[in-house]
This record gives C-alpha cells, sequence and structure tokens, in this order.
C-alpha cells in the first residue's frame, strides 16, 4: 500500500479544485450568459479534453512547456520553474484536462437561471457583484457542487496525462492511479487490489454524496 | 427652485414627478413613441401582444438601453442618448413587478422584500421587509415561506411589495392581472387603488385588457407593432380614436367606412357619404356630420358611433338619420342583450349594440327595427391603408 502515492494524489485534486474554481466559475458563467460568433469553438475547445486521448494531451502539453520548448525554456531561465516532471506541471495538466468536467455542468447550471431573475435583482438595485452572491450562485449550486466533486474524483483516478507529463516520481509525481499500474507491472496485485478499492470506494462514496446533495438543494426550492 | 421646495412642504411638489418619455428607436425593434405621466396618475400601456408594451417597460426600468431618446422624472435626467446620459437599473429607484413576478425561488417572501433593502443594516432591513408584507396582507407565517408554497395571488403581493420597498420613483407593472384569477383580481384592484392614494408617484401599467385599462387608467397609451399611435383619457381614445388602427385597438366595434365630401356650408360640419365596403354604388346616404377640418374630399374614411349614439325605434324610418335593420343575433345576459342588427339598406353591414334593462320582447331573430343615428357622436378619421398588392 503507497500511502505516498494517495496523499499526493489527495494534495493534486485539492490544489486542481481551487484553482479550478474561481476560474472555472467565471468561464461557465459567461459561456452561459453571453451570445457571440464563435462561442461553438470555445466551446469546442472547452469540451476538447473530453474526446481526445489523455496521451495526446499529455504530449501537447509535455511539447509546450517541456525543457525543450521555448515557454519550458523561459520559465527555467526566468523563475527557475520545470514543469515537466513536476508536480506543479501536474498541477496545471490536471487543470486543462479538468477544464470540461467543471466547465460544463457549472455553465448548464447557470444557464436555467431564468434572466428575469437577474433582472429583478438589477431592478432591486443589487450590483452585478452582489447579484452573483446572493441570487446565481446559491441557484447555481448544485451544479457547481456536482462539478466540484466530478473534478475532485477525475483528478485522483487520472492516469494517461499524469504519466505523460510527470513519469512516475515518488513524492512528486507518482499518483495513486501510477501507483496500482507500477504494482501490477511488478506482479505485486494485493497492493494494486487494495489501492484500487480504496480509490473506487472513494468515488463512489464522493458521487453519491454530492447527487444526494444535489437533490437535497434542489427539493428546497 | 430649492428655494420654491423650502421647508414648509416636506415633499416636493407633485409636478416635480413628472415622467417624461421620448423613444426613437428602429434597431434591434420598432421602438418609437412619446407621451408622459404625472405623479398619482395611472397610465395604462395597451396594445396587442409583440405591440412593444413590455420593451417600453424595460427602457422605463433602465433594463435596456433605447437606440435614441429622452427618460426623465422630475428634474433627474434617466436617459438622454445625445448627452450620452444612462442611468442603469440598479440606481433609478424603479419598483418593477414582473408579469411572472421574478420572485428568487430559494429566498422566503421576506428575504425576496429585504433584497431591495440591502442598504440597510440586517435588522432595519428585516423589519421594514416585514412592514412591506404586511402592507400587502401576508401572514408571518406566508412570509416565511419561499415563493414555491405561494399562491399566485400571493406571490404577486411579494412582488408589489419587493418593488414598494425600493421606495420607487415610478411603479411599473407588467400585465399585473394575466395570471391572477378573478377573485384574487378584486383584492389587486383595491390594492392597486390604496397604492395610488399612499404613492405620490406615476404608475404605468401593461395590459392587453382594454375593459381593464378603462377601468383602472387616468391614461391610455395605445401601441402597436412598437409605435405609440395615441395618447389620452379613456373617454377621448374611445370617443374619438386617431385612425382606424387605434379604433380597432381599442375595441370599437361600429366602424363604418365613408367617402369625405366635405363642408357642408355650415360651419363645423362636413358631409359624408356612407360607402359599403369601398364599393360605390351611386346610392350611398349622405351623413352630415362634425367637421375638425382634418381631411380631404373625395377620401376615403373610416367612421365610428359610440353605443350612446344609437337608438332602437319599434316603427319604420322617420328622417334622414333613421336606417332600417334586421335582428341577427340577440343574446341575453341577465340584465342586459348583446344584440347584433343588420343594416338591410346598407349592404347588410353588422351593427353591434349592448342593451341594458329588463329584456325586451321584440328584440328576437329577424324582427324589423329602425335604428337612429345621433350624427354629432360621428367621428370621422382616415382610413388605414392596406399594405396589400
Amino acid at each position: 500500500m503507497d500511502w505516498q502515492a494517495l496523499t499526493l494524489s489527495l494534495q493534486l485534486a485539492s490544489v486542481t479544485l481551487v484553482v479550478l474554481l474561481p476560474m472555472g466559475l467565471w468561464l461557465g458563467r459567461w459561456l452561459a450568459h453571453t451570445e457571440f460568433f464563435g462561442k461553438a469553438w470555445i466551446e469546442a475547445l472547452v469540451m476538447l479534453p473530453l474526446v481526445l486521448p489523455p496521451t495526446v494531451v499529455g504530449y501537447y502539453l509535455l511539447v509546450t512547456l517541456g525543457g525543450a520548448s521555448p515557454v519550458g525554456r523561459w520559465l527555467a531561465e526566468h523563475f527557475d520553474v520545470r514543469l515537466a516532471f513536476s508536480f506543479a506541471g501536474l498541477v496545471l495538466a490536471s487543470i486543462v484536462f479538468n477544464i470540461p468536467f467543471f466547465v460544463q455542468p457549472v455553465q448548464r447550471a447557470f444557464e436555467t437561471i431564468p434572466h428575469a431573475l437577474s433582472e429583478a435583482a438589477a431592478v432591486s438595485g443589487l450590483s452585478t457583484w452582489q447579484t452573483f452572491w446572493r441570487i446565481e450562485l446559491p441557484l447555481a449550486w448544485p451544479g457547481v457542487v456536482s462539478a466540484m466533486v466530478l473534478t475532485f474524483v477525475h483528478t485522483l483516478g487520472e492516469f494517461g496525462v499524469v504519466l505523460m507529463i510527470g513519469g512516475s516520481i515518488p513524492g512528486e509525481t507518482k499518483t495513486i492511479a501510477i501507483a496500482i499500474y507500477d504494482r501490477v507491472q511488478a506482479f505485486d496485485l494485493t497492493s494494486a487490489g487494495r489501492m484500487s478499492l480504496i480509490l473506487l470506494v472513494l468515488s463512489i462514496t464522493a458521487l453519491a454524496a454530492s447527487l444526494f446533495a444535489s437533490a437535497r438543494l434542489v427539493a428546497r426550492r | 427652485m430649492n428655494a420654491a421646495r423650502g421647508s414648509v412642504s416636506p415633499t416636493p411638489p407633485l409636478a416635480a414627478q413628472t415622467l417624461e418619455v421620448d423613444i426613437q428607436q428602429a434597431q434591434p425593434m420598432a421602438l418609437c413613441g412619446a407621451f408622459r405621466c404625472e405623479a398619482t396618475e395611472l397610465l395604462a400601456l395597451v396594445g396587442p401582444s409583440g405591440a412593444g408594451k413590455t420593451s417600453m417597460l424595460r427602457v422605463l426600468a433602465g433594463l435596456t438601453r433605447p437606440q435614441q431618446g429622452r427618460i426623465s422624472i422630475g428634474g433627474t435626467v434617466w436617459c438622454d442618448t445625445e448627452q450620452g446620459i444612462f442611468v442603469p437599473a440598479q440606481r433609478r429607484h424603479v419598483g418593477l413587478v414582473f408579469q411572472d413576478y421574478a420572485l428568487m425561488p430559494h429566498l422566503t417572501a421576506l428575504h425576496n422584500v429585504a433584497l431591495s433593502l440591502l442598504h440597510l443594516p440586517r435588522a432595519a432591513r428585516l423589519a421594514k421587509a416585514r412592514h412591506w408584507l404586511d402592507h400587502v396582507q401576508l401572514t408571518p407565517a406566508e412570509q416565511a415561506r419561499r415563493p414555491a408554497a405561494l399562491s399566485g395571488g400571493q406571490q404577486q403581493r411579494v412582488a408589489v411589495a419587493r418593488a414598494l420597498a425600493r421606495e420607487p420613483r415610478l411603479l411599473l407593472l407588467d400585465e399585473p392581472f394575466s395570471s391572477v384569477d378573478q377573485m384574487n383580481r378584486r383584492e389587486l384592484y383595491r390594492l392597486l387603488a390604496q397604492l395610488r392614494r399612499d404613492l405620490a408617484i406615476p404608475i404605468l401599467l401593461v395590459t392587453h385588457d382594454l375593459n381593464e385599462a378603462r377601468l383602472l387608467s387616468d391614461t391610455l397609451v395605445v401601441m402597436d407593432a412598437g409605435l405609440v399611435l395615441q395618447q389620452g383619457s379613456p373617454e377621448a381614445v374611445h370617443r374619438a380614436p386617431r385612425n382606424a388602427r387605434v379604433a380597432d385597438l381599442v375595441g370599437i366595434h361600429n366602424r363604418f367606412h365613408g367617402r369625405w365630401e366635405g363642408p357642408s356650408g355650415e360651419t363645423g360640419w362636413g358631409l359624408l357619404d356612407w360607402t359599403t365596403d369601398g364599393v360605390d354604388t351611386g346610392s350611398a346616404p349622405r351623413l352630415k356630420v362634425r367637421d375638425k377640418g382634418r381631411l380631404e374630399p373625395g377620401q376615403h374614411v373610416t367612421w365610428v358611433i359610440p353605443g350612446a349614439g344609437l337608438t332602437l325605434l319599434n316603427r319604420g324610418p322617420e328622417s334622414p338619420n333613421d336606417f332600417e335593420a334586421e335582428v341577427a343575433e340577440a343574446r341575453s345576459l341577465g340584465d342586459m342583450t348583446l344584440v347584433t342588427l343588420v343594416l338591410t339598406s346598407i349592404g347588410r353591414a353588422p351593427l353591434r349594440l349592448t342593451l341594458t334593462g329588463p329584456r325586451r320582447p321584440e328584440i328576437t331573430i329577424g324582427a324589423r327595427l329602425t335604428v337612429r343615428l345621433d350624427l354629432s357622436l360621428v367621428h370621422v378619421m382616415p382610413q388605414r391603408l392596406l399594405l396589400t398588392p
């Protein structure tokens, strides 16, 4: 049982979520409220990681951000940051890969809020910010919660992208999914089975809890 | 100005609260017209659906910016496109009651109203919200419920309370009666009458129900296809619609065709040939009616006559103002009878009238009567141009 890998996975999922939450809320709300020419292309871009093989996403991230790339070199020279085969790189990859899982439910949630409610809020004197906190976010909350859970669980289980950009450095980039693969390769099926079970229980609990919570939230209306 | 207000009268003079609107917009939809509404006055915007009534309300509330125009209330300019002034909805202090109320589903009635009072500290906010909900007669138990647990009429009263809590300078009501049943409607009429007494602000009401508009408003603004066609008191608009379209929109049934023949020789009176559907038979009766000097001789016109200008006689025609008629339909509804006559000498043109009082036995289908027209009540207007090739 590789506790270090599990801790690393939980850390990665938490950091991803913290960074993605404000970003995804903004992007999802913007896509829900704005109509413009070429919106379909932006939406397609958001959904792309959903249909591309993780290895392809990982490959492009490695090519654009790796030590040999201009961006990678610039980051290394000026900030001493190396994204390839590091935890920071893993976080970035994980954010990119989770955009559809977060933005889609958030966008749907904001889309279902009747426009008249925001207008009623404006006429009542609420600023855009007040309307967001007091009206939109509470109404979109079930969608936001499911987006958060989906992102968290999905990050815990992500394998392909992590392997491409992070490799398998213990304590740095070796997440639980990599550790499981590692154990199977070493014919240590007992360990692999135990870790798989933990991941399974964790995921199903989180999903069930989010479904239960959002059903409660919706019923309260 | 300040001296005029002085310390004697605590509130600014009513004239200072007059709403003045002048909008010219072609895009994204046509919206044109000018009207004004004094404080304490109730103005009804009427017209068919798609006439731009709600769009006009949205412009007044500051939810949409008109292409061109000026809106001011009292001394405050809310919008002046020439000077680049546009006060957004947040800062206008308008009370708007949405057609479907637009209450926040996740907040209780009390917190919905408190939303208009965010500038106050929490305790004062809730106390004031409670005050307004008491004012519209919602019990404390009902105040603690979410909108989904309230009836339509209660939801509407919450929406009204929320609008009032804003301490509005202008109250806008979008189809307030459309989804309220007859019983709640009466209560709402009473609430509206009370509001007019309590608030010294202009009140604008959007409705497609003309009877309601006539019953409640001081001023009608008739709209069609985004244009304001006429403004005036309900009586004036019904007595003298500006054109055939207005007559159509305000539900004047007895509309006839004619050709204007010009002055009669007597000042203030002109001659009108009563033609049937544009077909000139050469034997069209000639009527002597009031002339306002706005029509060209030979012009095709539409003319109307109110119910008060019609008398039924149980004998043959005696004067040039008498016309033979036959009862085509008679429906008795308690104290009133709705009658449709056809004028046998005028190409069987239909004439509708409502008789009040006890049922009259001579009004049976097929019965022959005489209708006398009071020609001094006839109103003549230019015919609507028909856009057919």
